[in-house]
């Protein structure tokens, strides 16, 4: 910990910790030093000079933006030859600058001007260059606009582009006077720029400025700006939306709030248009003689109810199975699982992290006594080894991936497992590519290397690890014959690869593992990530910041959905429904009889979908999902659905399930209500109104609880979302600290047990969750996967997301600018196998497996190995889970999207 | 006058590549003694006690640098040799380079001993092509006779030099630029502190000095600090490569020691001034320099002293003007090279220097304004000098303050 030193500052006595910055310091104290160029994110640049000041000892002036606190500095911040110094400087920046303001933008430079009486003219010694001088626009980029006429060279953008998001795409053309910012070689659009806008957020002029709304927004006309949470990926960023005349307009990241700290992807800055899309649901809909008529909700609620009760009445409680939503808030799944386990009486309830991370959780749980993450995302920022695995995290989780990028440039050493080049390849020191399915192979061989070479942690085996050197003799024992020169020969990894990777993970004092759908999405999933678990473990990797277990959780809320109970097993906050004591906890918080609860595990997704597909389930809710794109073997599901009595789909937009509906429920988004998501690193976030819900549209847990009511239950009924979350609070011991009053601004990780607990960034620190409370090591012998490829199908399909599309793209297909960037579906296809079936580059193809068939286009690409191909699944076009197989997982059920064999033939 | 010919020494002698007649001319004896004989300490002290500055313009105590990077500890540490020389009116690099590159190689080999380093680089201005030909060639002799590479005299001193040629940016020869573009970076000035004894090149202590200053290195070992310390006047020591240039009639290199005139060197040495003409101006220190006028013509040329009377002695280019030469004109010219050279980063730099030119064509193209415009730029360059992140926008304060102290009347056209 650094200490506390003494400074003063034009006299003033100012405490600041050892090593910070003056500039900051002085910022903090709210001593308004004039800066432009300097930016608390960024490192150091000293362009703008503006922030000079005088330091007792030292000559002239000097920027404080540069010079780091020492015990006793005595500065002046302000006399009047420092503040004609940096009048003078402004007078020559305006002297280059172009005045013209168009009230899109906030103007850091024209506070300043306005600070030194600069408006006006005759106060100015510097001429006007505009005129004489050359500018440089570039408005190519779909989502911004640069002109340099504006610029101000401060090169915020460029260390945004470079020192925050890792992506270096920006950089400054010509020299002196005639310099400008260009990206890429020179067009934005042909750039590699992603359009995250990091440099549109810390330009301080109107030099770069988002493209969307330009027309329609003025910043003087803005009536409110929202704190709320990303509704996309499960990194749960903060940011503020934006309202004029009740639009949303703008979204920027919020600066100082973990975890994003400002910084945004894509979709977060400009995916938003969905919510404010004319098509959005906004009536109930029932379907009457095949069509769907628009209702009123008191039909369409009695209607539900009455049918509900007729199916259950018949049929039973377990005739019945529900799909809660990973996209909405946790008080939304936490009443939804609520009115299935206590009006309806079934357990059969999932949600979609049984498609992504149920494997990863399973074993986790298993292994750890924990099934989410293990550390702060920014912990990635500080490790010394990032170990990520299956998992495309530049385009899966932008900015988690910042972070690594971060703690690459601190001197991290980056290690990529994956069968396809990811971006993240371009950052690491070795990637391994191993063959689709191969992983626990691989993995037996990376700890048969930490053991050959003693890079193991003994303290940790011996104290940490559940009948320590037994356990490890026994893993020591199945990996011996894991050779690198046999683990070649099956993965096609080369030994020295290997080799290098198991020295840089096993010779890491801090390692962190980012753990994807590339592990998870298999049959073996369970085992893949129990074999990754040992070699954490035999290397003591966990439980202190910067090392552990973490896997990036997809969807914005999935971690909140599972923590909330809608899973077939357990109750809010992880207790299991076959333990009596927690029935009778829940039935009295929910005013219920604790035998009417079911004891019994309900079905899982894929399973509920087969039940169906038999008969055995009749009636379904599915809220905030859309099975007939996300889930496996399609053709099978479309089927189930259409087997179905009574199908109720509560969404925000028709998609690809709702004409399967009997009826349709409009919701409200994310946006138009309140609520709390939970996001990868256990952060439970608000989400707040920013807008009013289109034409009737609700908040999902209202909906359901009218339901509860139409159907006689005495249940408590809430007057609001924050009531909800302090009701689920009294059930879960991990969310029992917290409140909404507490994550104002601010969210809190859980676990946190009592309302004075700061809530925990790192767990396992002392013991595991197990009921040893150590780790358990569960050696894995490699088999070889049921799914090979044949003559018939010869190519193996992996599946996986893109950085522009989102799951099923119900939300990011309505933005035009995340459409632009990722207009249409392909297939990824090796020279190697192109050349042999004669395909060219945009060839049309049919792709075909046992379970079905599409058709889509061909790119020709070294990103995937030489036998395998690739595709992005988010497109309703040429849906992939037509392709995939509904094969289980045997423990966590989870399918096996990655591996599907195919054949492709041109059409 | 007789020059007294140390960095000079060899010019003329051989030609430049055989190494064998330069290993006949004595190169390399001082690094054979260094390794031999002595201390990496003992080497400091005495570069310390022969008082040698930096000849590349600046004039920081040459001992003192070696002394700070010898201090620091680090893994690792760098000797890079500033041959990126663009100041105008400056050539005297390129002879040392061009026609004794050994002497170079020695020196640097000395100054990585000293220090602890194993590796040298060679920052060279892109247009010095011929430079570039004989020192690669002379690094690949050397190398290859074991005066450079490892184990070096059966020692187990190492030491390896390689050449990185500049892309034509003046500011590439401030010693912070040079680094970042030495590191394949855009060539812009660092924040100093730190400076490159602690922080230098890929973040490790580095050694940076001028060609000239590095090729005195031998003779100050081999010849003893004491030798060195009593050449000179008034506290510079040793000798220093005068570039004359203009208009004067024997242009040239020519190394003296400290303490010469300004009237001597003109007059006696480099024949005085060119077609019969009187002499007007001289700028001393090339554009980063200062203007004198006949009047300073006795100054001794040596530090102290041409502070004395407010000029510089710089990297020691010596431009002359005669009677004819329109002043303003000039200076416009000066000025217009600052502003293509000011790299952009630091804003009294990037306008600064482009409103100086600007407000010098205004002058010269004649105005009723000018005694504002003069004082406006003055104002100008003073709140450059005070603000700029690095010696460029620092600098044309000098030879613009010089040119008004002397020739305000000529500037003003009045």
């Amino acid at each position: 910990m650094s200490e506390n030193i003494k400074l003063y500052i034009d006299q003033k006595e100012i405490e600041a910790k050892s090593g910070s910055n003056l500039l900051q310091v002085a910022k903090d104290n709210g001593i308004a030093i004039p800066n432009l160029c300097y930016h608390k994110k960024l490192s150091p640049t000293g362009a703008c000079r503006l922030c000079l000041v005088k330091i007792e000892g030292q000559n002239g002036m000097i920027t404080s933006c540069s010079t780091v606190v020492k015990e006793g500095m005595k500065v002046i911040a302000f006399d009047q030859e420092l503040e004609d110094t940096r009048r003078g400087l402004l007078d020559a920046l305006l002297s280059e600058h172009n005045e013209e303001y168009d009230s899109t933008y906030t103007d850091d430079l024209q506070s300043l001007v306005l600070r030194y009486d600069l408006d006006k003219v005759e106060n100015r010694d510097a001429e006007s260059l505009i005129g004489v001088l050359d500018f440089h626009q570039d408005f190519s980029s779909r989502v911004l606009k640069y002109d340099s006429s504006k610029c101000i060279k401060c090169y915020r953008c460029i260390k945004a582009c470079d020192e925050v998001q890792g992506k270096k795409v920006l950089s400054m053309n010509e020299r002196g006077i005639n310099s400008y910012v260009v990206a890429g070689i020179g067009v934005w659009d042909e750039s590699e720029c992603d359009g995250c806008g990091e440099c549109v957020q810390l330009c301080p002029t109107g030099a770069l400025v988002e493209k969307p709304n330009l027309n329609f927004i003025d910043i003087n006309k803005i009536d409110r700006k929202v704190q709320s949470t990303c509704p996309y990926c499960g990194v749960g960023c903060q940011m503020d939306f934006w309202v004029q005349d009740e639009k949303i307009v703008r979204v920027t990241g919020v600066e100082n709030v973990l975890p994003n700290d400002g910084r945004l992807c894509v979709k977060g800055r400009f995916g938003y248009q969905f919510i404010q899309k004319p098509d959005r649901l906004k009536k109930p809909l029932i379907k009457k003689n095949g069509e769907f008529v628009e209702a009123e909700w008191e039909e369409a609620i009695k209607l539900i109810a009455t049918k509900f009760s007729e199916i259950k009445n018949i049929h039973g409680s377990n005739a019945f199975g529900a799909f809660a939503s990973a996209k909405c808030s946790n008080e939304d799944d936490y009443i939804f699982q609520r009115f299935f386990r206590g009006v309806i009486g079934t357990n059969n309830i999932d949600n979609c992290a049984r498609l992504c991370h149920a494997s990863t959780v399973a074993a986790v749980q298993n292994a750890l006594g924990g099934g989410a993450g293990t550390n702060s995302i920014e912990d990635y920022a500080s490790a010394d080894c990032i170990y990520v695995t299956g998992n495309n995290i530049i385009e899966t989780h932008p900015v988690t991936a910042t972070y690594i990028k971060q703690g690459k440039a601190k001197g991290a050493i980056i290690v990529v497992v994956d069968p396809k080049y990811t971006q993240l390849v371009r950052y690491a020191d070795v990637w391994l590519q191993p063959k689709i399915g191969t992983d626990i192979a691989l993995l037996n061989g990376l700890i048969h290397v930490i053991i050959r070479d003693n890079l193991i942690d003994k303290d940790f085996i011996e104290n940490r690890v559940q009948d320590n050197w037994q356990a490890f003799e026994e893993l020591k024992k199945l990996t011996n014959k894991y050779t690198p020169e046999y683990v070649e020969k099956i993965t096609n990894v080369p030994t020295e690869k290997l080799e290098q990777a198991a020295h840089i993970y096993g010779n890491s004092k801090r390692a962190m593992i980012a753990t994807g759908m590339g592990m998870s999405q298999e049959i073996t999933g369970v085992n893949n990530v129990y074999s990754l678990v040992n070699m954490c473990l035999i290397t003591g990797n966990i439980g202190r910041k910067g090392a552990g277990i973490n896997p990036p959780r997809g969807q914005n809320n999935v971690q909140g959905v599972s923590d909330v109970g809608c899973l077939p097993n357990i109750y809010p906050g992880y207790l299991s429904v076959s333990d009596s004591a927690n029935r009778e906890l829940v039935a009295n918080i929910w005013n219920l009889e604790a035998q009417n609860l079911p004891s019994k595990p309900g079905l899982t997704a894929v399973e509920m979908m087969h039940a169906a597909h038999h008969g055995d389930i009749k009636a379904m809710y599915i809220m905030g999902e859309n099975p007939l794109i996300s889930d496996p073997n399609l053709g099978h599901v479309e089927e189930a659905v259409k087997n179905l009595e009574f199908l109720v789909v509560q969404d925000i937009f028709n998609n690809d399930t709702t004409p399967f509906a009997d009826v349709i429920l409009p919701a409200a988004s994310f946006a138009e209500k309140n609520g709390t998501f939970t996001n990868s690193d256990r952060r439970i976030n608000r989400i707040r109104k920013v807008v009013d819900a289109p034409g009737e549209s609700m908040d999902d847990w209202k909906i359901i609880e009218m339901i509860e009511q139409m159907m006689g239950s005495s249940m408590p009924q809430h007057k609001n979302a924050s009531e909800v979350f302090d009701e689920m609070a009294r059930i879960m011991p991990i969310y029992a600290g917290v409140s909404w009053t507490r994550i104002e601004e601010h969210g809190i990780q859980w676990p946190c047990p009592t309302p004075n607990h700061p809530g925990t960034d790192t767990v396992f620190a002392d013991k595991f969750g197990t009921p040893s409370g150590k780790a358990i090591i569960n050696p894995i012998e490699y088999r070889p996967q049921t799914e090979r490829a044949s003559e018939e199908f010869p190519l193996i399909l992996n599946s996986g997301r893109l950085l522009y599309q989102y799951h099923t793209s119900t939300l990011s297909g309505r933005s035009d600018e995340l459409n632009h960037f990722a207009p249409t579906h392909f297939i990824l296809v090796n020279p190697a196998n192109a050349s042999k079936m004669n395909l060219d580059e945009a060839s049309k193809v049919r792709v075909s497996s046992k379970q079905g068939s599409l058709e889509t286009v061909v790119r020709i690409s070294t990103d995937v190995a030489e036998g395998e191909v690739f595709m992005p699944w988010h497109y309703n076009d040429a849906k992939v889970n037509m392709l995939t197989r509904d094969e289980l997982d045997p423990t966590s059920k989870i399918p096996p999207y990655k591996l599907t064999a195919i054949n492709i033939i041109a059409i | 006058m007789q020059e007294t010919r140390i960095a000079l020494r060899n010019i003329g002698k051989y030609d430049g590549k055989t190494l064998n007649d330069a290993i006949e001319l004595g190169v390399f004896n001082a690094l054979g003694m260094t390794i031999k004989h002595f201390s990496n300490v003992d080497i400091i002290e005495s570069i310390i006690h022969s008082n040698l500055r930096g000849r590349g313009g600046a004039g920081f105590p040459t001992g003192l640098k070696l002394q700070y990077t010898a201090s620091e500890d680090s893994d690792q540490k760098y000797v890079i040799c500033n041959a990126d020389e663009g100041e105008p009116g400056t050539f005297k690099d390129r002879q040392i380079m061009e026609q004794d590159p050994y002497l170079l190689l020695e020196g640097m080999a000395i100054a990585g001993f000293a220090i602890g380093a194993d590796t040298g680089y060679i920052y060279i201005r892109g247009e010095y092509y011929k430079s570039i030909k004989r020192l690669q060639y002379a690094i690949d002799q050397a190398t290859e006779a074991g005066f450079l590479g490892n184990e070096i005299f059966e020692s187990d001193f190492n030491f390896h030099v390689e050449l990185r040629v500049g892309a034509g940016s003046y500011l590439c020869g401030e010693e912070l630029t040079l680094l970042e573009s030495l590191e394949g970076k855009r060539g812009h000035p660092r924040i100093k502190p730190p400076f490159p004894a602690q922080k230098g090149l890929f973040q490790k202590p580095t050694l940076v000095n001028n060609v000239e200053t590095l090729a005195h290195f031998p003779e100050i070992i081999s010849r003893g600090s004491d030798w060195y310390q009593s050449l000179g006047n008034n506290g510079s020591s040793g000798t220093k490569i005068f570039n004359l240039s203009g208009d004067i009639n024997k242009p040239g290199y020519y190394e003296f020691e400290f303490g010469i005139s300004l009237r001597e060197l003109i007059y006696e040495v480099g024949g005085g001034i060119s077609n019969e003409k009187k002499l007007k101006a001289i700028l001393l220190g090339g554009a980063a320099g200062t203007f004198v006028s006949e009047e300073q013509l006795d100054t001794p040329m040596d530090y102290d002293s041409l502070r004395h009377i407010g000029a510089t002695l710089g990297s020691g280019a010596v431009i002359v003007l005669h009677e004819d030469r329109d002043l303003g004109d000039f200076l416009e010219n000066i000025l217009r090279f600052f502003k293509h050279e000011s790299c952009g980063k630091c804003t009294p730099c990037r306008v600064g220097t482009t409103q100086l030119h600007s407000n010098m064509k205004k002058i010269n193209k004649g105005s009723s304004d000018n005694t504002n415009l003069l004082d406006k730029m003055l104002k100008e360059a003073n709140l450059m000098k005070a603000t700029s992140l690095c010696p460029l926008g620092q600098s044309p304060i000098m030879p613009l303050s010089t040119a008004v102290k002397y020739f305000k009347k000529e500037l003003l056209k009045a």
